[in-house]
């Protein structure tokens, strides 16, 4: 599956003048589908946060983070501030998932099929792994069990290719393989 | 017990959808409800995540811990001869003979469809025989 | 530099400036003009400060970069341009890697569709020399396209089979033959003898080297189909 989402480090700052010459220097982490709106994003929160703005501020540095073990099962632990029809809230959420950017897709596909919440009214604050004895949800520590163990009881036959899925059968799919 | 072939570590699956159809692997651990990390080394699937709905269970499994390296999975798949019991089961046979099927150019198409002209007639005949008799 | 005071279809021809003008006119108001500096008038400054501290020998070569003429508009009217004529040369048709003397191919359209004919050779017209043969299948010798066909992976050995020399003048029908009695009589045209003859000589050839093969004769015999499930685009031949 293609990704959706990219970790990116921005960084930028006020632009320099003569009553501060040597603005502070801000980075941060965001996830977005490409560079355009990764920087789109870090004026939307560095607006919100520090009262600079793109017009009267400049992107020292722009570069992707990659994950470093993308074959390894992590469980990650995400907190976020979303805006619900009546109130801010802050949650945690946790995803099992080998990157991070997997996690954060999880985490908007899943809000956005709980509560509604849209792209826009969600700020991830904070996505990082989480050590299986600190996890909290059971969703994801039910799969903390090197031995674990189960059937698929329900599985619908799948045509080999795209091209070859049909609406109607001729014949009543066969569901259970032992 | 009904299930004899479960979703677990060491698990031998057959990609059945999408780019590496075909290909056999070894499921490596266990991500949710919908994914599990497999690996494919001997058949060149890469190791990567996929969903349930893309695979088969075998009825094979080696043993190895969960999040074995590639390394690791090679070597119990090859302790195990794993290729060459998979290559022994009607089910690849199976695979095989489709495939072959595909190849097939006009000229075998049309032999094909005179021998199975050729065994139907074969076993009509026979049939019939049998029904005269009783 | 200015304003212009002149509608833009009344502006004075450009006659030679200091500054080539350049208007611009609103798409939305006929009445706004914005006058904007061409790129020559930012050279001629930039031209004049090098020269002011420049030797003369480098200033020679300088004054050669001004002297170069230079384009200052544009015709109104369209020159008429001189039309090259090219000669059409019709490139000889390159014929398929898969076809090769002896392959058997599917013909796709005409009166004889579906049948499996045994390709002989290209022709001068780039068209393909094929036969059934004749007295297998009641294909003769033919010309087709080679885009109308299919050609398999079969092959007979043809290479000692004569081919008679057939050229396309065989095929093109006299129009001009008068309209005999016995035309109408039979209602059709006879075959020259000496085409009925080549066929008979090439099957004659044709035909046991056919029967060499087991099947073939029978696979040459029958005509091709698509049944139901059978995408040709997905299929191998």
């Amino acid at each position: 599956m293609k990704a959706w989402l990219h970790q990116y480090s921005v960084v930028g700052r006020k632009i320099p003048t003569q009553e501060e010459p040597e603005p502070p220097i801000y980075r941060l982490k965001i996830f977005a589908p490409n560079v355009v709106n990764a920087k789109s994003r870090f004026w939307y929160f560095l607006r919100k946060l520090k009262r600079v703005k793109k017009s009267s501020g400049e992107i020292l540095n722009i570069s992707e983070i990659f994950e470093k073990k993308s074959t390894q099962v992590k469980n990650y632990g995400i907190w976020i501030r979303y805006k619900s029809r009546s109130d801010t809230i802050n949650m945690y959420r946790e995803y099992r998932d080998v990157t991070v950017n997997g996690a954060v897709e999880q985490m908007y596909k899943d809000m956005s099929g709980r509560h509604r919440a849209r792209w826009s009214s969600i700020w991830v604050l904070k996505a990082m792994p989480v050590a299986a004895k600190d996890c909290r949800r059971s969703k994801v520590t039910q799969f903390h069990d090197s031995k674990i163990k189960f059937a698929l009881p329900h599985m619908r036959p799948r045509a080999p290719l795209k091209k070859y899925n049909t609406p109607f059968k001729a014949k009543r799919p066969t569901t259970i393989v032992q | 017990m009904v299930f004899k072939r479960f979703v677990e570590v060491g698990r031998v699956v057959l990609v059945t959808y999408g780019e590496h159809r075909g290909k056999l692997g070894v499921i490596v651990d266990v991500v949710d409800q919908n994914r599990v990390l497999v690996d494919g080394p001997q058949t060149g699937l890469p190791r990567h995540t996929i969903n349930f709905k893309s695979l088969a269970l075998t009825p094979f499994q080696v043993k190895i811990q969960h999040g074995s390296r590639t390394g690791v999975v090679r070597k119990a798949l090859e302790e195990k001869k794993l290729m060459e019991q998979w290559k022994s089961t009607l089910w690849y046979k199976k695979l095989c003979s489709r495939e072959n099927r595909r190849k097939l150019g006009d000229f075998e198409r049309f032999k094909l469809m005179i021998a199975k002209k050729k065994k139907a007639a074969m076993v009509n005949g026979q049939v019939k025989k049998l029904k005269s008799h009783s | 530099m200015g304003f212009s005071p002149f509608p833009f279809s009344q502006a004075p021809l450009p006659i030679s400036f200091n500054h080539s003008l350049v208007l611009v006119v609103d798409a939305d108001s006929s009445s706004f003009y914005r006058i904007a500096m061409a790129s020559t008038s930012g050279e001629v400054q930039q031209k004049g400060k090098e020269q002011v501290g420049q030797d003369k020998e480098q200033s020679a070569r300088t004054s050669d970069k001004i002297t170069k003429p230079k384009r200052k508009w544009y015709p109104a009217d369209d020159e008429p341009r001189k039309r090259v004529h090219r000669k059409k040369v019709q490139k000889p048709t390159k014929l398929r890697a898969s076809i090769t003397p002896g392959t058997v191919l599917i013909l796709l359209s005409g009166r004889f569709r579906g049948r499996r004919v045994i390709f002989l050779k290209q022709l001068a017209s780039g068209l393909l020399l094929v036969t059934g043969p004749y007295s297998l299948n009641g294909v003769p010798m033919r010309r087709v396209n080679q885009r109308y066909v299919i050609a398999t992976r079969t092959k007979v050995d043809i290479q000692s089979v004569e081919i008679p020399a057939v050229d396309d003048d065989w095929f093109k029908k006299n129009k001009k033959k008068p309209k005999t009695e016995e035309m109408t009589d039979t209602g059709k045209t006879k075959l020259p003898e000496t085409f009925i003859k080549a066929q008979q000589s090439l099957d004659s050839q044709l035909v046991p080297l056919v029967k060499e093969v087991p099947f073939l004769k029978s696979y040459l015999c029958s005509r091709f189909s698509l049944s139901y499930g059978q995408f040709p685009h997905e299929m191998r031949f």
